[in-house]
């Protein structure tokens, strides 16, 4: 070999030994300043922005509880965090007008946003309001607020909030939520659009930086008016697949996973490794619409035949065996006001034939094209459906496509029926307003691209109604009279009531409340993670 | 040869107006909206339209179309639907991961392919050398990534704890103190990142590596099954020079043109690859990226990273295009 040759080789070699032994030191664990900090890593998808009020998927808007609060919160009672009480958070008190439209909102003095943008006043709140009202380009939850006529800066911690008329539920919108997070004017104003990755919030943690595809680091606040988190700081990571996020809290890489989907076999392997699961109700629903105006389902007894011939336990067991969901008592899912258990007709195939027989349809039909997405719970529940269907001789030709498809075709009125889920502020108004009030009957001619796909008619007068009465008890009256309804008109077939679940490595991770049900969530699933400790 | 890469520069432009073409039409003829994608079951119909007027996608397809090509021609993909990240700064920071992926996969590719099918020619005739390489490359090639990746990472991650989890290292860090000449005023803080990015490399590399390896081990293997029937390796064969000596010096060189060849297909397969391979191992990068933009509709983030993508390809085939003088002097450019 001629000598530069070996000399080149020999350098080479060298490098490699010097990389090798760097690669080697970096194996351990963390510098010392890194592991006196007390961080907790979390395992999520990266969210798609950190504004609040343009955030729609779940790990956006769970990690916006981070960083931000409204002026209600969800009250704590006998060490549980409660459905659909309200207690103050940024306002400290709120008096109603005796005609029902004018709140007066006081606020907390004292509370400091992110990054010295100084103290909340009650020109942020009109701010983070009007900019939803307005429909500034992004955000998304506007229509919760259309209840506003306007808004009224009396002082620097007093505002009024007019009414269109009168709102039951306006304190529920008020929470800390989707369109009840208040924002910095000052921030929005000097950031722009760069406010969707430089947030300033009032909320336990702060934005500290985002590594696109990577991580997104929160740091403690210090001035947060509830005090300073135990957490020093809270690593994002974005883990898109839930085996590695698996493997991560068995090897101590993450203390919380935010799974796409809690299988079975997720929680064998969670409870195996010693961690637990978080579960937060109500959570979402799955159910089935059925188009009662589209042939045949345009015949109750078709529809009845459909519902006998669908086993919702064996659905909801193969899906979230045990307590990993609960079998659905209504179309307003537990845990919402006004709800009330139902019952839907039982699993009887043999009936169901009978049924189709009388309607016609002796040896059952076949839907062709029916679309299903191939994403979340959509395509393993309705492929259950399909075998159960069979039965009664209801042939379901599938078309798998994605969620975006999906999501288009059936505001299309393509599918005779629809599997949906979702999760909405906990009160039956806005929920039974989206999914059976007429004026969200989907229609391409219109552009309506509304959800109730049962093209449902019969509660717009309870709702009406509903929106109108001040008495608490009268209220619930009139929603059990809707469920009543519905359920008497089968168009709607509650399956599962699927909770929030995480997965939290108890020995690095503790929350005050219970794992099962102890918390209630929304998309997101700690209220308050300012009391989420790490312990070693 | 400058005249030939000038010419080939040339008819890379219709290609890559073609390419982006392609991608803008198709992702619009692709059913779903994307803002019902971004919005799912929160969209009512006041939120869709504002949405949809937000993004643009109100205007007519022609002026978009326009606006687009207008746009790209500057480098400017526009900002993702999503993120409202500028595409541009999003790719260039992606892409080195990429990148890199590819190189480093690559190499193992190389390094595990070549020998084995080689080796595997050579001894066609012993099925004790010649069956259990021809079965390792089988393996490779029904192996998919993702299942090799868990494994790597439960083995070498979980158990072992000798590499990280997820990540792509500090990357970033290396190309800044490169950019800033700190690689030389401070040679230690550079070296220790360049480890930290090979310390996250490994899996990643060796698991989409191990795969394309397959590939390559069966198309080296024949490249050199029909080197070593020409004449001239028989001639050298006769002239009574060592097997070693016939193969390195005669059989090796004159292999490597069909196996350049191959290079170009390998890039577009080892960037398919790194999809999965970023996925499973978390890792940054412009395959998985695309992926999510296809499936949520963000047209200027898919557009951007498929011209991003077909740029490297026509770049990777021009390069093995030029290489082939280098290897063949017998070949000329005109």
């Amino acid at each position: 070999m001629p000598r530069h040759t070996r000399r080149i080789s020999s350098t080479l070699v060298a490098l490699a030994c010097l990389l090798a032994a760097l690669v080697w030191n970096a194996v351990p664990g963390a510098a010392p300043a890194e592991a006196q900090r007390k961080i907790l890593n979390i395992a999520a998808k990266e969210p798609d922005t950190l504004d609040p009020h343009s955030s729609t998927l779940g790990q956006s808007q769970a990690i916006s509880r981070f960083m931000f609060r409204g002026l209600t919160r969800f009250a704590i009672k006998d060490g549980k965090v409660t459905t659909a009480e309200v207690e103050p958070d940024l306002a400290e008190s709120w008096t109603l007008s005796p005609e029902g439209t004018i709140w007066t909102m006081k606020l907390r003095k004292g509370v400091q946003f992110h990054k010295g943008y100084g103290e909340l006043t009650a020109e942020d709140v009109k701010w983070s309001f009007e900019r939803q009202i307005n429909k500034a380009p992004g955000t998304r939850y506007g229509v919760n607020l259309d209840v506003i006529k306007s808004i009224e800066v009396v002082n620097p911690y007093t505002l009024q909030i007019a009414l269109k008329s009168f709102d039951p539920i306006f304190l529920l919108r008020m929470v800390g939520y989707q369109n009840g997070y208040i924002v910095s004017k000052k921030a929005m104003e000097k950031l722009g659009d760069g406010f969707k990755w430089n947030p300033v919030g009032t909320g336990p943690f702060y934005f500290e930086r985002h590594s696109p595809r990577e991580k997104i680091v929160l740091k403690a606040f210090d001035k947060f008016y509830g005090g300073r988190p135990q957490i020093d700081e809270v690593h994002w990571f974005d883990v898109p697949e839930d085996a590695t996020k698996l493997i991560g809290l068995e090897k101590g890489t993450f203390d919380l996973l935010y799974p796409e989907a809690v299988t079975a076999d997720f929680a064998d392997q969670v409870k195996k490794m010693g961690a637990v699961i978080d579960r937060r109700g109500p959570g979402g629903q799955e159910r089935f619409y059925i188009n009662m105006t589209q042939p045949p389902f345009d015949d109750i007894r078709v529809r009845k035949a459909f519902m006998h011939a669908i086993d919702r336990k064996a659905i909801k067991e193969t899906m979230y065996p045990g307590g990993l969901a609960r079998v659905a008592t209504s179309c307003l899912p537990d845990g919402y006001f006004g709800h009330i258990a139902m019952e839907f007709p039982p699993y009887n195939p043999e009936l169901g034939k009978k049924l189709l027989a009388e309607a016609g349809h002796p040896n059952g039909f076949t839907i062709k094209n029916y679309f299903i997405s191939k994403s979340f719970f959509y395509p393993k529940v309705l492929t259950l459906a399909q075998e159960q269907l069979r039965k009664v001789g209801i042939i379901v030709e599938l078309q798998v496509v994605d969620h975006a498809t999906f999501h288009e075709n059936i505001r299309k009125n393509l599918d005779p029926f629809v599997l949906y889920g979702g999760t909405r502020i906990t009160d039956a108004d806005p929920w039974l307003s989206l999914f059976f009030d007429s004026k969200e009957i989907p229609d391409p001619a219109t552009g309506n691209n509304g959800t109730n796909f049962a093209h449902y008619r019969g509660i717009d007068d309870l709702l009406a109604a509903g929106r109108v009465e001040r008495d608490v008890k009268k209220r619930a009256t009139i929603y059990h009279e809707a469920q009543k309804r519905i359920q008497k008109d089968l168009i709607c077939l509650p399956i599962s009531d699927v909770p929030g679940q995480w997965a939290r490595n108890p020995k690095r991770v503790s929350t005050p409340f219970d794992p099962e049900y102890g918390e209630f969530s929304l998309h997101y699933s700690y209220n308050y993670p300012e009391l989420l400790k790490v312990l070693k | 040869m400058l005249q030939y890469v000038a010419r080939r520069v040339l008819i890379a432009i219709p290609m890559l107006l073609g390419a982006m073409s392609i991608v803008f039409f198709a992702m619009r003829v692709l059913p779903g909206d994307p803002c019902v994608a971004m919005m799912g079951d929160q969209a009512t119909s006041g939120a869709l339209a504002d949405c949809t007027k937000s993004l643009g996608l109100n205007r007519p397809l022609a002026v978009q179309y326009v606006d687009y090509l207008w746009r790209s021609v500057r480098f400017d993909f526009g900002n993702s639907f999503r993120q409202g990240y500028p595409v541009s700064d999003y790719i260039a920071r992606m892409f080195p991961h990429t990148f890199i992926l590819v190189v480093a996969s690559a190499i193992v590719a190389a390094l595990v392919g070549i020998p084995i099918g080689i080796v595997s020619a050579l001894k066609r005739r012993n099925p004790l050398v010649d069956y259990p390489l021809r079965i390792l490359a089988l393996l490779g090639l029904s192996m998919p990534v993702f299942w090799l990746g868990i494994l790597l990472l439960i083995a070498f991650s979980l158990h072992f704890d000798l590499f990280p989890l997820i990540g792509g290292g500090d990357l970033d860090g290396v190309l800044a103190m490169l950019g800033s000449g700190e690689v030389f005023t401070q040679p230690w803080d550079f070296l220790a990142a360049v480890a930290d990015v090979l310390h996250h490399l490994t899996l990643p590399a060796l698991a989409l590596g191990f795969t394309l390896a397959a590939t390559v081990s069966r198309l080296s293997r024949s490249a050199m099954l029909e080197v070593i029937s020409q004449d001239y390796i028989r001639t050298a064969r006769a002239k009574g020079q060592h097997e070693r000596l016939v193969v390195y010096k005669h059989a090796l060189r004159n292999m490597m043109v069909p196996l350049l060849t191959i290079i170009g297909i390998f890039v577009a397969i080892a960037l398919t690859g790194t999809v999965l391979t970023e996925t499973v191992f978390t890792r940054p990068g412009l395959g998985k990226m695309l992926v999510d933009a296809i499936g949520a509709r963000d047209y200027p983030l898919a557009q951007g990273a498929i011209t991003v993508f077909t740029m490297t390809i026509i770049l990777v085939n021009l390069v093995v295009d030029m290489l082939y003088a280098v290897v063949d002097p017998r070949i000329t450019y005109r």
